[in-house]
């Protein structure tokens, strides 16, 4: 569904900020893009939806290239994004008008808009903040609504750039329940992070480091044979336990009943 | 040199943001503040540091009350350095090394005594000289935080505030800066208080923890405490044990038992279940 | 801090005002000043002034606001009339030294004065009944047919809409950062004027990097939401007249006309 062939990008030529990637995501995934600080993740993420272009090489959904200008607002509508700062992409002054601007520009017919921003915001769980102001809400809030503008446009595809990363606990499970509950519900899921225990909710990781792909595969696989630390990243917590008490069997996601069945065996 | 605050509150015009705060703040240790945002957490440490003028109540430096200008009004504490939350947006210098003397300038410190503490400084962050010369918005995010942290280190401080230090930056660029930190305050026997919403850190680092919640001090106890035997403060505030410790809980439910720790820190609650769990016959070696 | 500016200075009263179109209260407000240019006789400032108060009634707005909004321009009608009462040729009442007071000097300032009165109290009716982002799609309807002649006047008003959302952002970010410098020993307070000019550069080069890559940010949450330059988009309030505005309208071209008609019949 969704393609990365051979993508090289730099703002600087000779100082590759993405050195020849590949990968697809299929309709449906759960993708946990993972990397430390300036390892180019979040340029791959902004590459997916288009809001930076390859140098060399395509990146395409479905049909659709973000080279091509015609084919971009499509992209970004059935692309969604979803930014690393709460504030910075509340662009209007209530929540209601928030939601609306993106049904605005993709000429939603008027009768049809009330409706949508009221189910988007339903979704998230906002609907009693209709006429709240973005300074009257928290930053796990102002996420939600970001999310909500978001569903409104009814994407295929929502990336979440660091979404988590300065909210605090409380904001961040909601967000991420949220994300899994999208993804139940059969949308495509790209999460980039640098928190591991996030990580172990996808279904796969795609490691980036200094502009490259590392690694592509299955959580479990990841933690048991790539060395994060080496990348400015650490294991998971049930993975640390694991290790440590060198349990039998493979990495159990829920370590707690893990950890009671363990015991219960011998 | 011991903090003091005695009974003190502030108010705005429309809200009071603590209430009949109490505590005293002692040499050498690791102080955590917790609690939910809007609890009063950062009003606290601003009053700490002399940023709120206008506070009711009494703050004490080694027993002495703390110096107020002509008009009654807290005057910044010198002594007390305070990290912000993403403190590299505080940057303005051309180069790092002007950045670094900014405050010893204001301060008006001799050559000698700046030089002397910039080679205290950056080994201290682990930085190297050769940034010196270079400008901010040619290090790496990770760099900028440090250099921005050093410039607050250049006055020496006895008490060190830190609000969120490590917010944004990579697993192991915070693991690195957390415990870069413990050994300026272990080593040099200084004081830190540590602003987090991430209990692990505060389990890992902390020797007391400070309890906020809707402007009060709960409580203020050591990290043992919290964690081992009241858990439910960190419940009345909406944050979660850490996840060793919730092992920890578990393990000795299974076995019946209490394990005895000292510290909350993840490495040794590992090492201390080890032995129990190799007696159970559940490794396979 | 930061409502203020969100809401401006918007009072809910639930007058007749506030359901009005803003297109309506612009044009209409907008041609009553204008018409006060020709006020000059006693009948006419009589008239004006009562038809303004009749306004101020209606709005439900307690006046002592209306007031406060007067505050910040007395020291501009003190020099008006000042000025008026001075350099106005005629009787003289009084004299001092060079100073000569005139009768015709003194009713000149009082007219300037309370003209000028009246205008401020008019506009304010605009800004007490109006929210910001009501005057902004207001202006850019009336101003629509310029994008025939490719003035970007959609993108201007997203403008608008993101200037009022950022105000308070950018000075919260502003406090914030001067209470960082503070803590680092910067005062600004007891520093001599040039001094103070510096002062502020470690204030200032921080908030404009920040507020820099805070639009960087914004530019591309704009387009992640498939905001199209030119592309045309749906609104979802249709800003449409109803009764009362048509009455309304009326209303503001009646006083003009009577105006007029007082200024040529020269009552």
């Amino acid at each position: 569904m969704f393609t990365f062939d051979h993508v090289h990008f730099y703002y600087k030529k000779g100082q590759p900020v993405i050195d020849d990637v590949s990968f697809t995501i299929q309709a449906g995934e759960f993708v946990s893009i993972v990397g430390a600080n300036g390892s180019g993740k979040s340029t791959v993420a902004k590459l997916i939806d288009g809001l930076l272009l390859p140098k060399k090489g395509t990146v395409k959904f479905h049909q659709l290239d973000t080279a091509n200008p015609h084919d971009l607002m499509k992209i970004h509508q059935q692309i969604g994004f979803v930014f690393q700062n709460p504030e910075d992409q509340f662009i209007t002054t209530t929540v209601m008008d928030e939601v609306l601007f993106g049904l605005q520009n993709i000429q939603v017919p008027r009768e049809e808009m009330r409706g949508r921003v009221e189910a988007s915001l339903r979704a998230v769980h906002m609907e009693d903040y209709l006429d709240a102001m973005p300074h009257q809400l928290s930053g796990g809030q102002k996420q939600r609504v970001a999310i909500a503008a978001i569903l409104a446009m009814r994407p295929q595809m929502i990336i979440f750039d660091e979404a988590t990363s300065m909210l605090h606990p409380e904001g961040r499970k909601q967000v991420l329940a949220i994300m899994q509950d999208l993804h139940h519900q059969g949308m495509t899921i790209v999460h980039i992070t640098h928190h591991m225990e996030e990580a172990l909710q996808a279904e796969r990781i795609l490691l980036i480091h200094e502009g490259r792909l590392q690694f592509d595969g299955d959580p479990l696989r990841f933690f048991e044979t790539v060395a994060v630390t080496n990348y400015q990243l650490q294991l998971p917590f049930q993975v640390r336990l694991h290790k440590t008490l060198q349990l039998e069997g493979p990495i159990a996601v829920n370590w707690k009943e893990g950890i009671r069945s363990q015991w219960s065996i011998n | 040199m011991v903090y003091q605050l005695n009974n003190v509150s502030v108010k705005y015009s429309n809200r009071t943001a603590v209430r009949n705060i109490s505590c005293t703040i002692e040499e050498g240790k690791w102080i955590s503040v917790i609690g939910q945002t809007g609890a009063g957490k950062s009003t606290f440490v601003q009053v700490l540091k002399g940023l709120i003028s206008n506070i009711d109540g009494d703050y004490l430096i080694d027993q002495r009350p703390v110096k107020r200008d002509a008009k009654g009004q807290l005057m910044v504490i010198p002594e007390i350095g305070f990290v912000f939350q993403y403190p590299e947006h505080q940057l303005f210098e051309t180069t790092v090394f002007k950045e670094l003397v900014f405050a010893p300038k204001q301060q008006g410190w001799s050559h000698q005594q700046i030089s002397k503490s910039i080679s205290n400084v950056l080994p201290l962050l682990g930085l190297a000289e050769d940034i010196l010369p270079l400008a901010p918005f040619q290090l790496s995010g990770g760099q900028k935080r440090r250099v921005a942290i050093a410039s607050v280190l250049m006055m020496n401080p006895q008490l060190l505030i830190v609000d969120e230090p490590t917010a944004g930056l990579d697993p192991v660029s915070k693991a690195a800066l957390l415990q870069l930190l413990k050994n300026w305050q272990q080593q040099e026997s200084r004081t830190i208080v540590f602003v987090s919403h991430q209990m692990e850190d505060v389990a890992e680092y902390s020797d007391e923890v400070i309890v906020f919640h809707e402007g009060c001090l709960v409580k203020q106890l050591d990290t043992r405490s919290l964690f081992l035997e009241q858990p439910h403060l960190l419940e009345n505030i909406g944050m979660s044990l850490p996840e060793s410790i919730q092992f920890l809980r578990i393990v000795e439910e299974l076995a019946g038992e209490k394990i005895n720790i000292s510290s909350c820190r993840e490495q040794e609650i590992l090492d201390k279940i080890l032995p129990i769990w190799r007696a159970r016959g559940l490794l396979n070696v | 801090m930061s409502e203020s500016v969100l809401i401006g200075q918007y009072i809910e009263t639930n007058s007749v005002f506030h359901r009005l179109d803003p297109r309506t209260k612009i044009v209409s407000i907008f041609i009553i000043m204008l018409s006060f240019l020709m006020l000059g006789t006693v009948t006419s400032y009589v008239i004006a002034t009562l038809f303004v108060f009749g306004i101020l009634m209606i709005s439900k707005i307690p006046f002592p606001i209306f007031m406060r909004g007067l505050k910040p321009i007395l020291f501009i009608l003190f020099f008006t009339f000042i000025y008026n009462v001075l350099l106005t040729k005629g009787t003289v009442i009084w004299s001092w030294s060079f100073i000569e007071v005139t009768m015709e000097g003194i009713q000149n300032g009082v007219r300037f004065v309370w003209r000028i009165i009246l205008l401020v109290l008019l506009a304010s009716i605009l800004t007490l009944t109006t929210k910001p982002l009501e005057l902004a799609s207001g202006l850019e309807k009336l101003l629509a047919p310029l994008s025939k002649l490719h003035v970007p006047v959609e993108q201007f008003s997203l403008m608008i809409v993101i200037a009022i959302r950022f105000i308070p952002t950018i000075l919260q970010e502003l406090e914030r950062i001067i209470l960082a410098q503070k803590a680092r020993g910067h005062d600004i307070s007891n520093l001599p004027f040039v001094k103070r000019m510096l002062a502020y550069i470690p204030i200032l080069v921080p908030l404009l990097f920040t507020t820099v890559q805070r639009a960087e940010q914004l530019t591309y949450a704009i387009d992640a939401r498939a905001y199209g330059k030119g592309k045309g988009r749906t609104a979802y309030k249709l800003l449409q007249f109803q009764q009362v505005d048509y009455v309304v309208g009326m209303v503001a071209v009646l006083f003009v006309i009577t105006v007029l008609v007082i200024k040529i019949g020269g009552m």
